[in-house]
């Protein structure tokens, strides 16, 4: 872009939001290209600079989005939106260049609804501190994510985010009532005013997961629930994964615990033995299950029953306690996977019958081709039919190349096979991160000749195709 | 780039790390995000690495408060305050800082202070009492709030305590903040040892100086023979021993916790004893360590809107919990919640608080 044709842009989009919500600062800039994916981690890492925005543009509300993205369509350039920037899958990058439009100055919080339990708020809200106001209330949202006090409301959304109680409370696309989207053609919608209805397709869930690629969410309905009187935790240790799934099941046929981790042998030899503390070899699994003290009574009493009757040892409640305890704390410099090492977390979803055997193809495709890495797994979100593989590949500092484009190509070779695999196996293409820039090229892979559904809504909404290009496969 | 090695590993671990993000007051205020911890790490590696340079991220490094809500809530105990003033010094003497920034550090040079004031008159009558405790009061109150130096005098003269006010009220906490680890800085540390070795013993008011004296005049080897005592500590002894006689009520009082005593001296309590000892103590969620504020003077002069959101969001952590009185424990804070106070509510100092009970 010429500087004068570049000069035009941006006075017009310091119009838009004002010239002090506008920068084409270096530092602005530099920011924005790099977020929690693995390869723009590396390229900046090895002194190169990741692709950036021309304009860095932080607009107030819907309005103003608005506005951005009228401006965008006429010059046709591209916008990227960017929440906290805590994604791995790419999905806040600026590829092309273009409009980055950052949404955390739509981070107001204007209602703690009490007789409908939902907090509304502005996208751009960092999660942290929708469960601030809450807890002020004496309620929780209940999505703990690793991710809690880096992402936004928004980013979540786009891309179908998780926590940590996911398995009682379900996750983000279950937390929310109604959102207000800026379409790319600057129009503002609003969802259905209750998400549950029978008033055509679910509008929130044709955005939530779109990850900017359909339209900017610039407000939302969150769900917030009570404080549960008791919240209790219990370790077991299994013999092997298969009677963990196979008791897993039968408890979630009865009642649903809140947290429920599944580690195989190698995550529990490793990161469970160095931050937890537990030392047996096995499968450990963490269990939580909280609500009224009477019904978790009851619940308890199943959970001890099943897992008895599978052969799990009961580890009692320290364990749980302390994993509690520390579940940010993985997440902090020096406590895991960091560069200088590559890593990855390839994780999918599918149903009980088809979970084991993913697993054992990913993990023997992972160590049989490329016997460099180490292959861990554990197992976190559940469901009364299925369950979710957390599972990462590790490459230590010695054999991961020192040139970034061979680098970038080992990578990418790694996440080819991995996820092809999931997929030929009966998994998707992710479960909870997202598809972003990292694994678009897979997106048609899964869905075949379904991709056309979206690809048709994509042209529809977005016919200048403007909308974070090259995300989610669009 | 001439930065330790230590801070470079800070930045290495903080570059890629977004987990505090949540906390930064100025962060939560501009909603930017190169007002994180991460982003000034990302800027200063890539300065590292030849990718940018130091010009570049010199107004980012400024816009740090060097409050240490970050540093507080780092797991593994990365302390990013420490790449962020030795950013500063390097900023300073390779002459890249913001405009505003030399403005500032010319107005100390010209005047000894970087709001370029004068002391005020009235309170002159408090220098060369000849008493043997020595009050040092800092430049923030000195020249921004002298009615607060004059209350403090007068609850002290309550108990029956006569104080000096100190000639020299210059820590080096302006230079500090401003340049980092220069040897104006030290300079600046060492007259004013100078100045509190003149008296046995030196109560401080503002909790940056105080912080600056127990912190960084031993790392510098800034002898210090005086006993310094914070305002707080001397004012809750001299509760308990009965010499500062005040009624206990049960009006609610909600504590601003200064960062410097909470989290740099470790001190959650002191303050709020001396509440307890007139009233009742009312928190906020975010308290103690958690606490979510940056006031500060100095970067209220060139940044005085970012710094005024600061204080508008305190108050809205206050008011979702019904909190109206705010008691503060540092001039700047002070200064910055009254200027926002909303309708109905109020702030008041600790001394202010102590003298409607006595």
């Amino acid at each position: 872009m010429n500087d004068f044709l570049q000069t035009q842009i941006l006075t017009e989009l310091e119009d838009a939001v004002g010239r002090e919500n506008c920068s084409i600062k270096e530092i602005d800039k530099v920011t924005h290209s790099v977020d929690y994916f693995w390869l723009s981690r590396m390229w900046a890492d090895r002194g190169r600079r990741m692709p950036e925005a021309d304009f860095i543009v932080s607009p107030k509300d819907a309005t103003e989005t608005s506005k951005v993205m009228k401006i965008a369509n006429y010059y046709k350039i591209p916008v990227t939106t960017w929440g906290g920037g805590g994604g791995t899958q790419g999905g806040a990058i600026p590829v092309c260049g273009g409009i980055l439009l950052d949404t955390k100055r739509m981070n107001k919080i204007y209602e703690v609804n009490t007789d409908s339990m939902y907090i509304e708020c502005g996208a751009g809200a960092i999660y942290k501190h929708i469960e601030w106001a809450a807890n002020e209330k004496g309620y929780a949202t209940m999505h703990y994510p690793s991710s809690l006090t880096c992402s936004t409301v928004g980013g979540f959304l786009a891309h179908r985010g998780i926590g940590v109680v996911s398995t009682k409370y379900g996750k983000i696309d279950d937390m929310v009532l109604q959102m207000e989207v800026v379409l790319p053609n600057g129009d503002i919608i609003n969802t259905s005013s209750a998400p549950k209805h029978a008033a055509g397709p679910d509008l929130n869930q044709i955005f939530i997961g779109s990850e900017g690629t359909l339209g900017v969410i610039t407000k939302a309905q969150i769900r917030i629930y009570e404080e549960p009187e008791v919240r209790r935790f219990r370790g077991f240790l299994f013999k092997d994964m298969s009677s963990a799934f196979k008791a897993s099941r039968e408890v979630l046929q009865k009642f649903k615990p809140s947290v429920m981790r599944l580690y195989d042998e190698a995550e529990t030899a490793s990161l469970i033995k160095k931050i937890v503390g537990v030392s047996k070899p096995g499968a450990f699994m963490n269990i939580a299950y909280e609500g009224v003290k009477e019904l978790v009574d009851v619940e308890e009493k199943i959970l001890l029953d099943t897992f008895a009757k599978y052969g799990a040892e009961d580890l009692g409640s320290e364990y749980g306690e302390k994993w509690w305890k520390e579940k940010i704390t993985f997440f902090y410099p020096g406590h895991m996977m960091d560069l200088p090492q590559m890593f990855g977390t390839m994780d999918t979803i599918a149903p009980y019958d088809k979970i084991e055997k993913i697993y054992w193809a990913m993990k023997e495709a992972v160590e049989k081709n490329f016997p460099q890495a180490k292959f861990i797994a554990h197992f976190s979100h559940w469901y009364e039919w299925g369950c979710m593989i957390y599972d990462r590949f590790i490459i230590d500092e010695k054999d991961v190349p020192k040139d970034p484009v061979e680098a970038m190509r080992l990578h990418n070779a790694m996440w080819n096979l991995g996820v092809r695999t999931a997929i030929a196996n009966g998994g998707v293409v992710n479960d909870h991160h997202g598809v972003g820039f990292k694994l678009g090229r897979l997106m048609k892979e899964q869905y075949g000749p379904a991709m056309q559904v979206f690809e048709g809504i994509k042209k529809s909404l977005d016919p200048n195709g403007i909308m974070n290009p090259f995300k989610l496969g669009l | 780039m001439n930065i330790s090695e230590k801070a470079k590993g800070i930045i290495d671990s903080c570059r890629f790390c977004w987990m505090c993000r949540h906390i930064c007051p100025i962060g939560n205020a501009t909603g930017l995000e190169r007002n994180t911890a991460r982003a000034r790490a990302l800027g200063a590696s890539m300065v590292v690495r030849g990718a940018t340079e130091l010009k570049e991220i010199s107004k980012n490094v400024y816009e740090c408060a060097l409050c240490g809500a970050c540093t507080n809530n780092c797991m593994t105990g990365w302390d990013p305050k420490v790449f962020i003033q030795e950013l500063k010094t390097e900023i300073v003497l390779n002459g890249v800082a913001p405009d505003y920034i030399v403005g500032l550090i010319e107005k100390y040079s010209e005047t000894g202070n970087i709001y370029g004031k004068k002391a005020c008159s009235c309170l002159d009558s408090l220098y060369g009492n000849g008493g043997k405790i020595g009050l040092f009061v800092g430049q923030d109150a000195l020249y921004n709030v002298p009615e607060l130096v004059k209350k403090v005098v007068e609850l002290l003269a309550k108990a029956g305590v006569k104080v000096d006010l100190l000639k020299n009220q210059d820590s080096g906490a302006a230079l500090w903040f401003l340049t980092g680890k220069t040897e104006e800085t030290k300079n600046a540390a060492v007259a004013c040892a100078n100045a509190l070795n003149e008296y046995e013993t030196v109560i401080v008011y503002d909790p940056q100086d105080y912080k600056l004296m127990k912190h960084e005049y031993n790392e510098w080897n800034v002898e210090v023979k005086a006993e310094i005592v914070s305002i707080n500590e001397y004012l809750l002894k001299l509760i308990k021993d009965g010499a500062l006689k005040v009624k206990k009520g049960n009006n609610e009082y909600t504590l601003q916790d200064n960062y410097f005593y909470v989290r740099d001296l470790d001190d959650e309590t002191t303050a709020r004893e001396i509440i307890a000892s007139v009233g009742v103590n009312k928190e906020m969620l975010l308290k103690g360590k958690e606490t979510n504020m940056a006031g500060h003077l100095i970067m209220n002069e060139y940044m005085p809107e970012v710094i005024k959101e600061v204080a508008q969001n305190r108050w809205i952590n206050a008011k979702n919990m019904d909190c109206n009185v705010i008691v503060t424990e540092s001039p700047a804070e002070y200064v910055l919640l009254k200027a926002t106070a909303p309708q109905g509510a109020k702030v008041l100092s600790v001394e202010e608080m102590l003298l409607e009970n006595i």
